[in-house]
């Protein structure tokens, strides 16, 4: 078994016996953040100070603080601010899982100054600049152009490096390495962003959500019933097999697997596998569809961001393919002299992804009534209950939810200078939501020690995996992208 | 507690795991998933060209 991975996935597998759940424990640490940035429009600053990545070719100015107010306090010590907040409240969250908390801050300190590293080298200028006027700005004659977003990719490919060179290290990071935590946080932070983005373009963002409704129809009704079809016609898998392997290619990856597994009493040995192979073609998509999308899509920026939301399985994989296909066809936009205001694409992205999550508890209920009623009736006292639907609910999504509608309420009875405002703190909050990306993408590539996974011949599941996905998922989530989002255009920035 | 080689093992599973051939209740899912599905999407597609229309 690929240890990290398995261990990760197993905790996820047997749920909490203890504490607080990992998703309860994102919607707090997210509304620590909202709450903070939302005191900006009180008067307040108090995440001015998070340092993030800019453009850079000298590393003393790789980095500034998210407010103007800030510039004056060396950076170091805001550094060491970013990472002091993000250790207490994250320590905090250990404790309430009842995870060692001396070993938590201890791997997650190593952790998030690796991640950090990788998000500053991301905007290395010959890495990330991507217009002339910045190459001449730095006085460069060429640049790779993957834009800041790149620092992703970079934490990702680290990873990846530490999983398969030096495994035991990648274990020792141990509970630390919660990628399903961090990608949480950021998609309740990432609410805020949606909801600015919505109030201030009420039309375009109901647009998107109501063309979002055929994702549900396709993840759960097409793509669910061909992969499963797949599975057990032409790769002879079991139904134990197939229906878990079914939701992790169609849904959403780790959770879904995870719901359906249990749905139908699968082997706990059978949500951990398929898992952890949804966790390795999440990394394969992220560092392929965004390139293919900019190949593909550079005139349609929505709908590459409804293909990332319908195609790359796992959260964190899907909002961050969405982030990363928006500085791609976004600075291609600006070569062009068309300037797109920002969020849009990773918002759809999200919007997609997060309407598809909504329906997992529903479906597995579905299941284990198709399971308990036709396929493998229970055994007496072991009925199914209705609650098993809001058990197995990812409870996050009440968290993106509520930030997404308090910004989207207060942008809708603001006036334009409030409005700018609340954009502002949106930003602030921002950081952090990239810094969460940056952490879960180091994290999985932690988990995937792709060599284990190979020795404990997880061949046969990849063959599923690799046929439908690339023969079917991808190329029926692209159509129906483009039949629902072509001719939508983000809007012209300010 | 389980040692590391009593652990199960992915490739022993799927070595030991037998045949089942698809059962009417199986096909009629997939069937009915497909057909609810395709129906469905045509009716967003319909209602989404019909009233959402936006400036493009």
């Amino acid at each position: 078994m690929a240890q990290h991975a398995a261990a990760a996935n197993s905790a996820a597998v047997a749920g909490p016996t203890h504490g607080w759940s990992e998703d309860w424990l994102a919607v707090a640490a997210g509304f620590v953040v909202f709450a903070a940035a939302i005191a900006f429009l009180f008067g307040g600053d108090l995440l001015g100070w998070a340092m993030s990545p800019r453009l850079w070719l000298e590393i003393g100015k790789s980095v500034r603080p998210g407010s103007q107010a800030y510039a004056h306090v060396a950076p170091v010590l805001l550094l060491l601010a970013t990472y002091a907040f993000l250790l207490v409240m994250l320590t905090i969250g250990a404790a309430l899982l009842r995870a060692n908390i001396g070993r938590f801050a201890a791997s997650f300190t190593i952790l998030f100054w690796l991640a950090y590293f990788c998000w500053v080298l991301g905007s290395y200028a010959y890495i990330a600049a991507t217009t002339p006027g910045d190459m001449q700005r730095f006085g460069i004659g060429w640049s790779l152009r993957l834009t800041g977003e790149s620092g992703y990719v970079i934490a990702l490919l680290l990873g990846l490096a530490i999983a398969n060179l030096l495994p035991n290290f990648a274990t020792w990071f141990g509970t630390a390495a919660r990628p399903e935590l961090y990608i949480k946080t950021a998609i309740v932070i990432l609410g805020g962003t949606v909801g600015v983005k919505a109030a201030e373009q009420l039309g375009l963002a109901s647009t998107v959500m109501w063309r979002g409704l055929a994702a549900i129809v396709e993840a759960y009704l097409i793509y669910w019933a061909v992969v499963y079809f797949v599975a057990r016609k032409w790769f002879g898998f079991s139904r134990e097999w197939a229906a878990p392997l079914a939701s992790g290619i169609s849904i959403c990856g780790v959770s879904a697997a995870i719901a359906t597994a249990g749905a139908i009493r699968a082997r706990p040995l059978v949500a951990v596998m398929v898992s952890s192979l949804v966790v390795v073609f999440a990394m394969v998509e992220l560092l392929i569809l965004p390139f293919a999308a900019r190949a593909l899509l550079g005139d349609e920026p929505l709908v590459a961001g409804a293909w990332m939301g319908l195609a790359v399985k796992t959260d964190g994989a899907a909002v961050a393919s969405g982030a990363i296909t928006e500085a791609l066809l976004y600075a291609d936009a600006l070569a062009r002299g068309i300037r797109y205001d920002r969020g849009w694409i990773v918002g759809t992205a999200t919007t997609i992804k997060i309407f598809i999550d909504v329906f997992i508890g529903v479906w597995a209920f579905i299941l284990a009534y198709i399971w308990t009623r036709h396929i493998e009736p229970r055994r007496p006292g072991d009925e199914l209950r209705g609650g098993e639907m809001w058990e197995r609910f990812p409870k996050f999504i009440l968290g993106f939810a509520a930030t997404f509608l308090i910004v989207l309420l207060i942008g809708l009875h603001s006036s334009p200078p409030v409005l700018a405002s609340l954009n502002a703190a949106m930003d602030q909050a921002n950081v952090f939501r990239q810094l969460f990306f940056v952490l879960t993408f180091f994290c999985i590539g932690l988990m995937a020690d792709l060599r284990v996974l190979w020795q404990e011949g997880i061949g046969r599941l990849a063959a599923v995996y690799v046929v439908s996905l690339f023969g079917f998922v991808i190329w029926a989530g692209l159509l129906i992208s483009w039949i629902f989002f072509s001719g939508l255009k983000p809007p012209l920035a300010g | 507690m389980v040692g590391e080689e009593d652990k199960p093992r992915i490739g022993d599973a799927m070595r030991q795991m037998g045949a089942e051939p698809l059962l009417p209740v199986e096909k009629k899912l997939i069937a009915w998933s497909l057909i609810l599905g395709i129906v469905l999407l045509a009716i967003l597609i319909w209602t989404g060209n019909a009233s959402l229309r936006v400036e493009r």
